[in-house]
């Protein structure tokens, strides 16, 4: 039988296929990439602009470590055969894989979703600096960890003070025991100098009389007083509440790290009484090519998937989107009518006076007490902004006044901001 | 003293001691309590307390209650339109209901149709009760989920397959179908019944109208050659005369009538005209009441009236005979001469279902020559297109047995026809029934199919009110059950299964040629054409009449319709039955009016308490009712009045059993529905009945004279004045301002506050009371706007109604044809107002912007303030009726319309999809009132800063206003010098204040009435200053 039988042919396929895959380092030897020291000014300048184009360019589908919709870009230079190929690849990768070269052919039989978008308006030195940072992702950044260390130490500060305070208090309690046994002692010598006849009373029974009762029961019940009162203001208050959240979102990561603004996906801060908590859809404009986090890996960009129905191997929605069920934090009783837009758009208050630093909330809480004195107490010092805003010209008096100099600027109460109607309808 | 004497009802027209002490008090007493009931203790209730207490603070410590925030989600496979979570979104639709329709905007939040505002773009925009209250009927639970077999769940898809091969089976066999509907305004139903028809040819169409105009038509078959009802420019007009005409009310096309009545209607210095309006009625009408001179006639004298008045401007006939009533004769004399003055520029109209009473309406037009300048058949109505003559005899043939199926078109004649045993029987014997009712109704209880329709406000669909004018009709709203527009079902039966969208979209592309992308923003698409008519055959006309035979037997009955549940279709809606009636001020029920003197006669004047009446036993041609009765002043004698629309059992728990079901006791004279009759027996039945009454409570006292004033002054609630006196003096009627100005500058209370409104803004409103139809779409809107709560007969009973917006109706003159005015009241929000200084714990103050604001959080329900107001505006909240205090358990508060007590309507998941999401809930405890749509002005402030820009006049309406289609209620900024409410306080000779001498400051300022008479009536109030 001369004929190949065809499942043979098949598997030796399969076989060559995989060596080339496992051995894909060794199709070429590579080509040398710079490493830079850590005090290589040079160096380090075209990392930073090698990061800021691998930023811009590439980003959106690669990583250095990683594959994300492309493949892993860290090592790439020990896989081509040299740096005028790989230019060639990136100005016209469809191009290029007509020229056959099987480095090119071995990325087009992998399984990659959609092809690589051409990049012709890269220059030779900005491919070169992208590599470089590629090769020394974190080149320049070795100054920040210890600044980082010397924050969180500042940060533990307040748990010692709080101890020194203890101690002096205990210790000026026992000075002022100390001193008052002396006293007494003295005063009960001198007494019976001048011949007095002195009882000798124990100091617990001078403490522990009526009368230091009746103090301290009237202390007590002004403490218990103060304590329901205070307890009762703050029912169904929960600031610093900060519940359980179906999907581990972190504000620290998209905020603080990525720069996202908040408006991106509280996309009704300045249009609508609600910010709005984005649904999926939001989500899915990144985390379609996201499918990665730092912290959790997989699995809670995997739970975005599940809700809104994205199948990230057929890289399309397949099913109804399901409704994320957050759990709320900010719970304003229904008799209070709160209008973002109102605060952002028109106040032009920044959304940490109320939220809190949330570029550092790893898990979103309640910053602010939303009570009602908070909120009046704002009305009270905000000023508004008059000038700007030809709405407010309906204000002539206030107007007259601040051309006048006989006032410095009118807060939210002057204009009514205190009335019940502003907040209670 | 003054001579001017105003009443509302009975007891304050004799000053009953039992009307006194009701009416000094604020809250009337209540019959029995629950707590009597049960027995509950003061101990008990402290040990409650004492529990409750520490149970709330120990489930506080233990933890938070945890609430879900759902992202808006879209589906990204699908085109789904962006929306704003919070922001309101509009789309333009049309909200018909058979006699009436209009452009409206539909406000949807989150997708949830909640108000229909006016499409102030189209000539036709505006509200009408009917179509504010139609977005509750949305959420209705009572509606069909599922189509149904034999009352029994079912699908679409087997339901459709039964239907197609019987209706083929028996259009096979020749066998006749009968497909009977109501009036069809619908484009694309009338194209869907078209198709039906062609398919399957055996069918017979029969359109019907519960309270039908077919006379009109077949009038004008004889003496227009057409069988139209042609629109009616009442702007035009200088003379109207109504017979028992309800043009305004519950007429064609009302809305329309309204706008162009109130054009001409209300003077103003510069413009000093108005129409004069005579009115010949048997029973008060809105229309009636808006009269400047009415004049009582019975039911069968009207024929009479009309020949003598044709006799009198010119018109030869035989037959004239002088009517019973001295006024009526009178009147038919003064009413000639002011028509033949106006020829051309005059009309006569009746609603009656006459065929000789509506050809001699059309001689006496066409002899003054009132067509093609008034009267405008160019663009004839398609409302109120019903047959009488096809439904009489269909019922013959359908007695006959020769209908083999019978499809029902969203109607529902066992209710409402006098064939009501005849369709029953018919439905039982048919091979195949069907009816397309949303709901198991009267009729769809013994269909086999029940194909549900969708609402209005989850369809597609063109409306055509009149010939060349197109209202657009589009879903705010996914269907909310498996439910099918009525003209899809019908396409589909015939076989045509193309989405009924895309056959929308092609028909407005074949109407017009237009841009579909316009209809579907505009709403609306065609243009009236100019009003023309040709003149009808008078001759011909007076050939058919018959001279009037003898004097009729017994009593007369009228069967009129109400302006809330219509003709019973919107039985189920709980706005519209709560929604008092504008004359009679009762709710939730039908009951028989009689005339004042009849009642006296009868000594049923003298009940001691109002809202206990006496229930008489009413027999008509051998059928009896027992119904409450209610004394309707300025009913002509000898005559009853019923109305119908109510008695539906099978509409839903709000409509069920509340009334009496009228339509059996219709005549039908030669195949024509007669709504009135005669040989009628009245006999009181020594019962009594509660009725749900308003305004015998909650009412402005004109001798609520403070003791403390050295003279008596009758204060001003309700102004007057005639046109001739307007003309020569514009503060005509409101001569006394002055003096009040003079002499009653500062309160008796010195501890008020001043208040500086010098800069910011000032609310105020202006409402005219010659704009003022009484229509009562107002008080539907505000509800609607506000949530606030429907609570049922019983609580109207107990004066515990919940409306912030009432419409105060007031009689003056004689008891037997009094003149009638109309007040809109609510909360005046007075600078020194009385409501503000009763409070113990500030729950109620003044804002910086005038407004007298009402803080529900804070309110303890000492109801000071409710007993201090001196307009009766503040209501309280006896029960939790909204589940405001739930706490999310809602679901476990079932419907309970239990003896009409609406109290837990809103504990449905369903029905709470309706409530404003910008206005909070009120719990139980609290007290409510009207806070000049403060959400609205909130929004209105916002826009304009955010855009940074200063806020126009007229961009802040309150939802009164938008309802108001005849403008009789204008909202502004009074410190805005451009503004109309600054303007018209400012300039007006007509503006006052109610009860100004008071110096409350209110800032509601109400426009003195205006009547067209020739003299002043000797009954008005005529200020002298000696007197006061």
């Amino acid at each position: 039988m001369h004929s190949c039988n065809p499942i043979r042919k098949i598997l030796s396929l399969i076989a060559l296929v995989l060596l080339l895959t496992v051995t894909s380092n060794s199709v070429y030897a590579g080509f040398a990439v710079p490493d830079v020291a850590a005090g290589d000014a040079a160096g380090i300048q075209n990392v930073g602009e090698g990061k800021a184009l691998f930023k811009a360019n590439c980003a959106a589908c690669h990583a250095i470590d990683k594959k994300v919709v492309g493949p892993a870009l860290g090592g790439i230079w020990d896989k081509w055969e040299n740096e005028a190929k790989l230019t060639d690849w990136i100005h016209n990768p469809s191009k290029f894989l007509e020229s056959g070269d099987p480095y090119a052919q071995v990325l087009k039989s992998n399984d990659i979703e959609s092809p690589m978008t051409p990049f012709p308006q890269l220059t030779t030195d900005q491919i070169n600096d992208i590599l470089v940072y590629l090769k020394n992702p974190n080149a320049g950044e070795a100054a920040a960890p210890a600044a980082a260390t010397a924050t969180t130490a500042g940060a533990s500060d307040e748990g010692s003070s709080n101890w020194y305070l203890w101690a002096l208090i205990i210790f000026l309690l026992t000075l002022a025991g100390l001193l008052w046994s002396v006293t007494s002692k003295l005063d009960k010598v001198v007494r019976e100098k001048e011949g007095e006849v002195v009882e000798d009373v124990p100091l617990s029974k001078k403490i522990f009389n009526k009368n230091t009762l009746l103090v301290l029961l009237l202390i007590g019940s002004i403490l218990l007083v103060v304590n329901i009162f205070g307890g009762a203001i703050d029912l169904g208050r929960s600031q610093g509440y900060a519940p359980d959240q179906p999907i581990r979102f972190s504000h620290a990561l998209h905020v603080g790290q990525n720069q996202i603004e908040c408006q991106y996906c509280h996309v009704g801060v300045e249009k609508s009484r609600h910010a709005s908590i984005p649904g999926t859809q939001i989500c899915m404009n990144c985390h379609k090519y996201v499918q990665e986090g730092p912290k959790y890996g997989k699995d809670e960009i995997a739970k975005i998937y599940e809700y809104s129905g994205w199948d990230p191997d057929k890289s399309k929605f397949v099913r109804e989107p399901k409704n994320i069920e957050w759990v709320k934090i900010h719970n304003l009783p229904d008799h209070v009518y709160f209008n973002h837009s109102q605060h952002v758009k028109v106040g032009g208050i920044k959304c940490q006076t109320c939220h809190g630093k949330v570029e550092e909330y790893e898990v979103m809480k309640q910053f602010a007490p939303l009570s009602m004195g908070w909120c009046i107490n704002c009305h009270r010092q905000t000023e508004v902004k008059f000038a700007e805003n030809k709405y407010y010209s309906v204000f002539q008096k206030y107007q007259d006044e601040l051309k006048k100099g006989t006032k410095s600027k009118i807060t939210v109460e002057d204009i009514g901001g205190t009335d019940c109607q502003k907040c209670h309808y | 003293m003054s001579n001017k004497k105003y009443w509302t009802s009975l007891g304050e027209l004799y000053e009953t001691p039992q009307y006194k002490e009701q009416a000094a008090k604020e809250f009337n007493s209540v019959e029995e309590t629950e707590a009597d009931d049960n027995g509950t203790s003061r101990r008990d209730f402290l040990k409650v307390m004492g529990f409750s207490v520490s149970a709330a603070a120990i489930a506080s410590a233990c933890k938070i209650p945890t609430h879900k925030a759902i992202p808006y989600t879209i589906d990204l496979r699908k085109q789904v339109p962006e929306v704003m979570p919070g922001v309101a979104d509009y789309f333009a639709s049309t909200f018909t209901d058979g006699s009436d329709f209009v452009n409206v905007l539909v406000k949807t939040r989150e997708g949830r149709p909640i108000k229909l505002e006016p499409n102030t773009e189209s000539p036709f925009g505006g509200a009408t009760a009917h179509s504010e209250a139609s977005v509750l009927s949305l959420y209705d639970t009572n509606r069909l989920a599922v189509p149904t077999n034999k009352n029994k769940k079912s699908t679409w898809k087997s339901v459709d397959a039964e239907i197609i091969s019987k209706l083929n089976t028996i259009a096979a066999s020749g066998g006749k179908i009968a497909l009977v509907t109501g009036t069809v305004t619908s484009v694309i139903t009338k194209k869907a019944i078209e198709k039906f028809v062609a398919k399957y040819p055996t069918t017979n169409v029969v359109a019907y109208d519960a309270v039908s105009y077919y006379a009109v038509r077949k009038a004008n078959q004889i003496s227009l050659g057409s069988s139209v009802i042609p629109m009616i420019h009442y702007d035009k007009a200088d003379v109207i005369v109504g017979f028992n005409a309800d043009f305004i009310g519950t007429g064609v096309a009302a809305l329309s009538n309204s706008k162009k009545y109130v054009a001409n209607r209300v003077p103003s210095k510069e413009n000093p005209k108005m129409s004069r309006h005579h009115q010949f009625q048997s029973n008060v009408t809105i229309t009636g009441a808006n009269a400047d001179y009415r004049y009582p006639i019975t039911p069968s004298e009207e024929k009479q009236a009309l020949i003598n008045l044709f006799a009198e401007i010119g018109g030869s006939i035989s037959g004239v005979k002088p009517l019973s009533g001295k006024d009526a004769n009178d009147g038919i004399k003064k009413v000639g001469k002011e028509l033949l003055a106006a020829k051309g520029k005059s009309v006569v109209v009746s609603d009656s279902n006459d065929l000789e009473i509506q050809l001699l309406v059309n001689a006496i037009n066409g002899t003054l020559g009132n067509y093609g300048t008034v009267i405008d058949t160019a663009n004839a109505y398609n409302f109120k297109s019903g047959n009488d003559e096809a439904l009489a005899t269909l019922a013959t043939d359908l007695k006959a047995g020769s209908y083999k199926a019978v499809i029902f078109l969203n109607s529902n004649p066992v209710y409402n026809t006098i064939y009501s045993d005849v369709f029953k029987d018919a439905i039982k014997k048919a091979e195949l029934s069907i009816s397309t009712a949303d709901r198991t109704d009267e009729t769809a209880q013994f269909c086999q199919y029940v194909c549900p329709d969708s609402n209005y406000l989850e369809s597609w669909d063109i409306i055509s009110p009149f010939a060349n004018f197109y209202g657009f009709v589009q879903p705010a709203i996914v269907p909310l059950f498996e439910t099918r527009q009525a003209a899809a079902s019908l396409l589909n039966w015939s076989g045509d299964t193309t989405d009924i969208a895309q056959v929308v979209q092609a028909e407005v592309a074949s109407i017009t040629g237009t841009n579909y992308q316009a209809a579907v923003q505009t709403g609306f698409f065609g243009q009236p054409a100019a009003p023309s008519a040709s003149s009808p055959n008078v001759s011909a006309a007076i050939a058919a009449i018959k001279p009037v035979a003898g004097a009729t037997k017994g009593m007369e009955v009228v069967f009129y319709e109400k302006s809330g549940v219509g003709d019973g279709s919107f039985a189920n809606n709980p706005f519209l039955q709560e929604m008092p009636d504008p004359l009679t001020k009762v709710t939730w029920d039908n009951y028989v009016c009689v005339p004042y003197s009849f009642a006296k006669e009868k000594g049923i004047d003298a009940q001691p308490a109002e809202k206990n009446v006496p229930i008489a036993k009413v027999t008509i041609n051998g059928k009896s009712v027992e119904l409450p009765v209610v004394v309707q002043f300025g009913q002509a004698l000898n005559t009853l009045a019923i109305a119908v629309g109510y008695g539906r059992e099978k509409s839903g728990p709000a409509g069920d059993a509340v009334g009496k079901n009228m339509y059996p006791f219709l005549t039908s004279n030669n195949g024509v529905t007669s709504y009135s009759t005669s040989g009628a027996t009245f006999e009181l039945t020594g019962k009594s009945y509660q009725l749900g009454l308003n305004q015998t409570y909650h009412t402005l006292m004109e001798d609520n004279a403070l003791p403390l004033r050295s003279k008596r002054y009758r204060g001003s609630i309700v102004k007057e004045t005639t046109l001739t006196d307007y003309t020569k003096n514009e503060k005509s009627g409101n001569e006394d301002r002055e003096h009040i100005k003079e002499h009653f500058s500062h309160s008796l209370y010195d501890a008020y506050k001043p208040h500086d409104y010098k800069q910011g803004h000032h609310w105020g409103m202006v409402v005219d009371l010659n704009a003022c139809i009484g229509c009562g779409a107002c008080v539907v809107a505000c509800s609607i706007e506000n949530n606030v709560p429907v609570v049922g007969r019983r609580q109207v009973y107990r004066s515990q109604e919940m409306h912030w917006l009432r419409i105060d109706r007031y009689y003056n003159g004689n008891p037997d044809n009094p003149d009638v005015a109309f007040q809109p009241m609510m909360c005046q929000h007075c600078n020194n107002a009385p409501c503000e200084n009763v409070c113990p714990v500030n729950a109620t103050n003044h804002s910086s912007e005038g407004l007298n604001q009402m803080a529900y959080n804070r309110c303890i329900g000492t109801r000071y303030c409710a007993n201090n107001c001196p307009y009766k505006v503040r209501r309280f909240n006896w029960l939790d009726y909204q589940a405001a205090d739930s706490f999310g358990k809602v679901n476990d508060g079932k419907m309970a319309f239990i003896d009409n007590e609406a109290q837990s309507y809103m504990f449905e998941d369903l029905t709470r999809m309706v409530l404003n999401p910008d206005v909070v809930t009120r719990s139980r405890g609290v007290i409510e009132k009207c806070s000049f749509c403060v959400q609205r002005i909130q929004e209105g402030k916002l826009s304009a800063k955010k855009a940074g820009r200063p806020l126009q006049d007229g961009e802040v309406k309150t939802a009164c206003q938008t309802a108001c289609s005849t403008n009789a209620i204008i909202f502004g900024d009074q410190n805005n010098k451009e503004s109309v409410v600054a303007k018209t306080f400012e300039t007006s000779g007509r503006n006052y204040f109610v009860l100004e001498e008071q110096h409350f400051l209110p800032a509601v300022g109400y426009q003195v009435k205006v009547r067209n008479k020739d003299e002043q009536p000797a009954r008005y109030f005529i200020y002298k200053p000696d007197e006061a």
